[in-house]
């Protein structure tokens, strides 16, 4: 069986007994595999597509009692190759509770939190563990670029990409962000200076500050920086003329997106929701649509599966839509 | 006569050469706790400062070590972590020291707070690595004026006992 991209980027951080049971899935579910969830005393679980699976020595086991039983110490030895025995050296993402992986890929923590003064000092005692395949797409996001593209003035609109949580905003915006940046000439669509703000390293994947998925070739990234300190260190830094960030939300994000648009770069974010009604309810989102910093909204959801587009919102529809209360069609 | 010369001599001679090993056992304690002194510093700076890992700052740090025995001391426990079974930093400084320690003139109490360094290696935030990096450089710092002091008063003693060992038995024997 060939062993996929992950496994090879995965499997040497995992002890023993877990590579085995993973180095032996079937393809289909290998293939598709976009979570592994380790949870102390309980079965080794897989997420493959829209499907939950359990793992033993010998692959997917039937019922959660055949599956392989996750122990405080394979979480402890994961935690401590995933940090190359060195916690410190990853305090910073760990107390965000998670880490990068090579590859693109990351690991989210669960256990008990020691916290000061109102902030997470340290997170210690792991008790669950979700390792997140960072699944690159590239044309993914194709079909958005007349939408976030404006090929008459030659810029990038001010969009918001929006859907539920694992429904392929992020996957989008980093293919966007790699179309944007790389540009297509010959179709007359030059590339673009691109700043990545990725606070939580899920667009770049970056590890050991180098980015593990292609966000093009103009594009510079800032990991691991607070969204708003780090939209506008961008813009004084490195000029950019797109600046892509993810899940707006606070209000600080707010003031920043309204900044770097009157410095004339563009921002492409994402924000989480299930529709435009449900952003309306955030404050500081709801500020940025009825101001119409946003030219072109986007709703995504999972319905044929990830990444699939909903309704593009033009800046007009959101400002009926706004102040009539009616869902207007898609633009 | 001559044999009876010729065997002072070699008495003699192996007094001194006894003695001098004692001295240069007492000079050699008193460099290599400096020289795990200036390591741990360079250990936590590493840690403290550039935030390296644990596997690549004990390379560098062997790297920038002078004395044999503690650079091939930090290269062992670098090459234990990048072990494939490797089972965490404490482990891979403890089987470096146990695998070592023949090679060097320190006391059961320098290691006993050497295994110090060990416990949670890794293990610990950076602040509180750093603090037990400074805890144990302390402690070696007054082991290793301890050493000198020992030093300056053996260094003469031995020579002193060295020559007049030899010469007495020299008497006895003769």
């Amino acid at each position: 069986m060939e062993e996929k991209k992950w496994q090879a980027q995965i499997l040497p951080l995992l002890p023993g007994y877990l590579r085995e049971c993973l180095s032996g899935l079937p393809e289909q579910v290998a293939e598709k595999l976009e979570e592994i969830r380790l949870r102390a005393g309980q079965p080794l679980i897989l997420q493959a597509g829209s499907e939950e699976k359990f793992a033993g020595p010998r692959g997917i086991a039937e019922s959660p009692r055949d599956a392989y039983r996750v122990t405080v110490k394979d979480l402890h030895d994961i935690l401590l190759v995933m940090t190359d025995f060195s916690l410190y050296a990853r305090d910073e993402e760990l107390r965000r509770g998670y880490l990068s992986l090579p590859g693109g890929h990351r690991a989210g923590f669960a256990g008990r939190v020691i916290g000061e003064g109102g902030e997470v000092r340290l997170l210690r005692e792991i008790s669950g563990i979700a390792i997140r395949i960072a699944r690159e797409i590239k044309g993914a996001a194709e079909p958005l670029l007349p939408h976030v593209y404006c090929f008459q003035e030659k810029r990038v609109r001010h969009t918001l990409l929006v859907s539920a949580p694992q429904a392929g905003k992020t996957t989008m915006v980093r293919d966007l962000a790699r179309l944007l940046s790389d540009g297509d000439p010959g179709r007359g669509r030059p590339g673009c200076k691109v700043g990545i703000v990725d606070e939580r390293s899920e667009i770049a994947g970056c590890y050991r500050g180098e980015p593990q998925l292609d966000v093009g070739m103009r594009s510079d990234v800032l990991d691991g920086c607070p969204k708003a300190l780090g939209m506008m260190m961008l813009v004084r830094s490195m000029s950019p003329q797109v600046v892509v960030t993810d899940e707006l939300g606070r209000a600080e994000d707010a003031r920043a997106v309204e900044e770097v648009i009157n410095t004339g770069a563009s921002v492409l974010a994402t924000a989480h929701g299930q529709n435009v009604r449900e952003l309306i309810r955030r404050p500081s989102l709801a500020y940025l649509l009825r101001n119409n910093f946003f030219e072109r909204l986007i709703v995504l959801s999972r319905r044929q599966g990830p990444g699939t587009v909903e309704k593009v919102y033009a800046g007009e529809f959101m400002q009926k839509m706004l102040f009539t209360e009616e869902e207007p069609d898609a633009g | 006569m001559l044999v009876k010369g010729l065997g002072a001599f070699f008495i003699l001679l192996a007094s001194m050469l006894w003695s001098n090993l004692q001295i240069a056992r007492l000079r050699a304690r008193v460099r290599q706790l400096q020289e795990f002194r200036l390591a741990l510093r360079l250990l936590a700076a590493e840690v403290g400062y550039t935030v390296t890992p644990l596997p690549r700052a004990f390379r560098q740090v062997a790297d920038m070590l002078e004395s044999r025995e503690v650079k091939e001391f930090f290269t062992a426990v670098c090459r234990n972590l990048r072990d494939a079974d490797s089972a965490g930093a404490e482990a891979a400084w403890m089987k470096a020291a146990a695998e070592q320690r023949k090679d060097f003139d320190l006391t059961e109490r320098d290691w006993a707070v050497l295994t110090r360094t060990a416990a949670g290696l890794g293990g610990l935030g950076r602040e509180d690595q750093l603090k037990q990096f400074t805890a144990v450089e302390e402690q070696l710092t007054s082991f290793s004026r301890d050493a000198e002091e020992r030093y300056a008063r053996g260094e003469k003693m031995w020579r002193y006992l060295g020559v007049l060992s030899g010469t007495a038995m020299v008497i006895l024997l003769l």
